[in-house]
């Protein structure tokens, strides 16, 4: 699993800028469900592969969660934006990778010495977009999904520092309770949509 | 006959069954409404009338409880010491739960009410205690679904308040285990001031403390007041008992003064900034987060005044500060249920209609803003005085923004109390109906009493410091 941890933060970073940068949610899901095959090859580098595989299917659950009623809620057509807001939240990204590569060693250094560099490196700079991301947007499903990759961040850092069985469970409940929300989230403002409409 | 229980599948497991089976006839609402106040209450009586030996002789039958109950390698301990604190948990969720009987308090209140409550005691008995932090997380997602019900639209206080709160945990997890690796330090060390930080941005972000404060009177302004008083009630009195536990259990915490120093100064800040804001306030809901900011701010400066006897004023504030929350709720529910605007402008004759609706609401902020005569009068008495006697200044800061809420209460008041020409509000009338006047009237009177009162009727609830061996 060493050999794949590298690969495993390039489609981090490659993942995150995608999540962040655009607002379909069809490339949005797709993104995520690849986000947390790299997350749990890190997460696979602390613990055995078989309760790792738990942040896989618990991420998968959660994106299919979304997605399916993304599927049925949201127009198919997929929103027109503006390049220029695209390429800010780009160029904003590229900051945060840049502020986590410098950042990142002298954390590993201070805090978790006993972490390999790409752990920590892959677990901030999850956060580090989330974060960004939830600055960005008001949208409900793509906040559910910056929180969902903001846990994933956590977890990818915090499986290096304990392992717990209760702890992976309650972090199971606490992702799939999050997609859930998502869900109500989406299919509330569907309906709201449907009322106003009628009434007009 | 000899029956074996324990405390966490009385007080955790049993109320979140019932509020399942509750949530399945939430359309058949008195059996609804039953179900959950009285099993509320039945707890409350249990948690208070249950012996130190945890034995309870019905006849033959003899029911032996044990403290702690195993869940995946890991303990639920809800120990004799913390049921005054159970007890109070639940006695207030039964009044909320009893009271919220009005068509505009969403249909799943009840049921998630009592889950929030069974999620938060397990919080507080869980160990190690930090995983309390991922409970907290889970009372929080499930308080979504009343704060934001279906025919409302998502606003953006709601997402704020579900990111903010969902970033907290993950810092408590992380400070947790620095603080296991610092605790051997010198206090100067880098490490224990990043573990502090970390500690303290986790809470702040859970309390809402400046500045992660803006969902606060964003949520109260969009959801139910009634709903809005017991999550924000529930939450932060147990999101303070935890946090109490980080000074309880390692010393060198408990002993580094700073600490102190910022909690008293983020204290008057809340107190400062809540009672400037709701000072000028137009918006009755509104207002209500605002208050709810003040009432974390003195939380935090009895949590700074520790050395003083402040978590005692504390554990006092809990039951004045529930009442009062109660009563303000329900009568802006009812004051929501009968008017078109929650603007103070649009609001003139109201109490010329509703003077028992009038009268309930401003004895309420009254008593919160610590009148004499009223519940949380007492404590806020005692928090004054110490922190005038620590530093004259911060006395005199907290003092100018806890004014704020008596301005703006008669503020309120004037408006309320003018004749409406345009409406032909000129005379008085009593519109309201008996099943409505008569708990306001009853809890105001409640109020009175513990105002005058208070050894007799909230020594209790002090007990629960008792479980923190270290904090006495």
């Amino acid at each position: 699993m060493i050999a794949l941890s590298s690969p495993a933060f390039i489609i981090i970073v490659v993942t995150a800028m995608i999540i962040l940068i655009f607002r379909d949610w069809r490339i949005n899901a797709g993104a995520l469900a690849l986000q947390y095959i790299a997350v749990f090859i890190l997460v696979s580098l602390s613990w055995p592969i078989g309760v790792a595989i738990t942040k896989l299917i618990v991420g998968w659950m959660a994106t299919a969660a979304i997605a399916l009623t993304c599927m049925r809620q949201i127009p198919s057509e997929a929103p027109s934006e503006p390049t220029a807001s695209l390429f800010f939240r780009g160029l904003a990204g590229l900051l945060v990778i840049m502020v986590i590569f410098v950042l990142a060693p002298s954390l590993q250094a201070s805090m978790f010495p006993r972490l390999n560099l790409f752990i920590v490196q892959g677990g901030t700079m999850l956060i580090g977009m989330a974060l960004m991301q939830l600055g960005t947007n008001a949208e409900p499903y793509l906040t559910i999904f910056s929180l969902l990759s903001f846990l994933a961040g956590f977890e990818v850092i915090h499986a290096g520092l304990e392992l717990s069985t209760l702890l992976t469970g309650l972090m199971a409940i606490v992702n799939l309770s999050l997609a859930l929300i998502g869900v109500y989230f989406i299919i509330k403002a569907n309906e709201n949509k449907s009322v106003s409409e009628e009434e007009r | 006959m000899n029956i074996a229980l324990s405390t966490p599948i009385l007080w955790v497991i049993f109320p979140v069954v019932l509020a399942i089976v509750s949530g399945i006839f939430h359309r058949r609402q008195i059996l609804n409404l039953l179900l959950t106040s009285l099993t509320a209450f039945v707890l409350t009586l249990l948690a208070v009338l249950l012996p130190e030996t945890l034995t309870i002789s019905i006849g033959p039958v003899v029911i032996q409880f044990s403290e702690s109950l195993g869940f995946l390698g890991r303990q639920i301990n809800l120990s004799y010491e913390i049921l005054p604190f159970i007890a109070f948990g639940y006695g207030i969720t039964g009044l909320w739960l009893i009271f919220s009987n009005i068509p505009v308090v969403p249909d799943y209140f009840r049921s998630v009410g009592l889950v929030i409550t069974a999620l938060l005691t397990a919080a507080l008995g869980v160990e190690p205690f930090l995983y309390a932090a991922l409970l907290i997380e889970l009372a929080i997602l499930v308080s979504i679904l009343v704060l934001s019900p279906t025919q409302d639209k998502t606003s953006p206080g709601i997402l704020r308040y579900l990111s903010l709160q969902t970033i907290a945990m993950p810092l408590i997890l992380l400070a947790g285990w620095l603080l296991t690796g610092v605790e051997t330090l010198p206090t100067d060390s880098p490490l224990v001031i990043q573990t502090m930080i970390v500690l303290g941005l986790g809470i702040a972000l859970l309390l809402g403390v400046f500045p992660f404060h803006s969902w606060v009177p964003m949520v109260s302004q969009q959801a139910n007041p009634t709903v809005v008083s017991f999550i924000l009630m529930m939450l932060n009195t147990t999101i303070l008992v935890f946090s109490l536990n980080f000074l309880d259990r390692y010393a060198f915490l408990r002993e580094f003064q700073t600490i102190y120093t910022v909690l008293r100064l983020m204290g008057i800040l809340m107190i400062i900034i809540g009672g400037a804001w709701i000072a000028y306030q137009e918006n009755l809901k509104r207002s209500f987060g605002f208050a709810i900011l003040s009432e974390i701010g003195f939380s935090l400066l009895c949590v700074g005044l520790y050395e003083k006897g402040g978590l005692t004023w504390l554990f006092l504030l809990f039951p004045a500060r529930a009442i009062g929350l109660w009563l303000w709720g329900y009568s802006l529910t009812l004051i929501e249920q009968r008017s078109d605007s929650m603007l103070i402008q649009n609001l003139h004759g109201f109490a010329r209609r509703y003077p028992i609706l009038t009268l309930g609401l401003t004895v309420a902020q009254l008593s919160l803003a610590g009148l004499p005569l009223f519940a949380s009068f007492p404590s806020k008495f005692a928090i004054f005085t110490a922190i005038f006697t620590l530093n004259p200044l911060m006395g005199i800061w907290g003092f100018l923004g806890n004014l704020g809420l008596f301005l703006f209460t008669f503020r309120m008041l004037s408006a309320l109390l003018a004749p409406n020409e345009d409406k032909q509000i000129v005379g008085w009338s009593v519109s309201e109906k008996k099943k409505v006047y008569l708990p306001i009237l009853v809890f105001i009177l409640i109020l009175i009493f513990l105002g005058l009162l208070p050894d007799v009727f909230l020594a209790n609830i002090t007990e629960t410091l008792t479980s923190f061996t270290q904090l006495q």
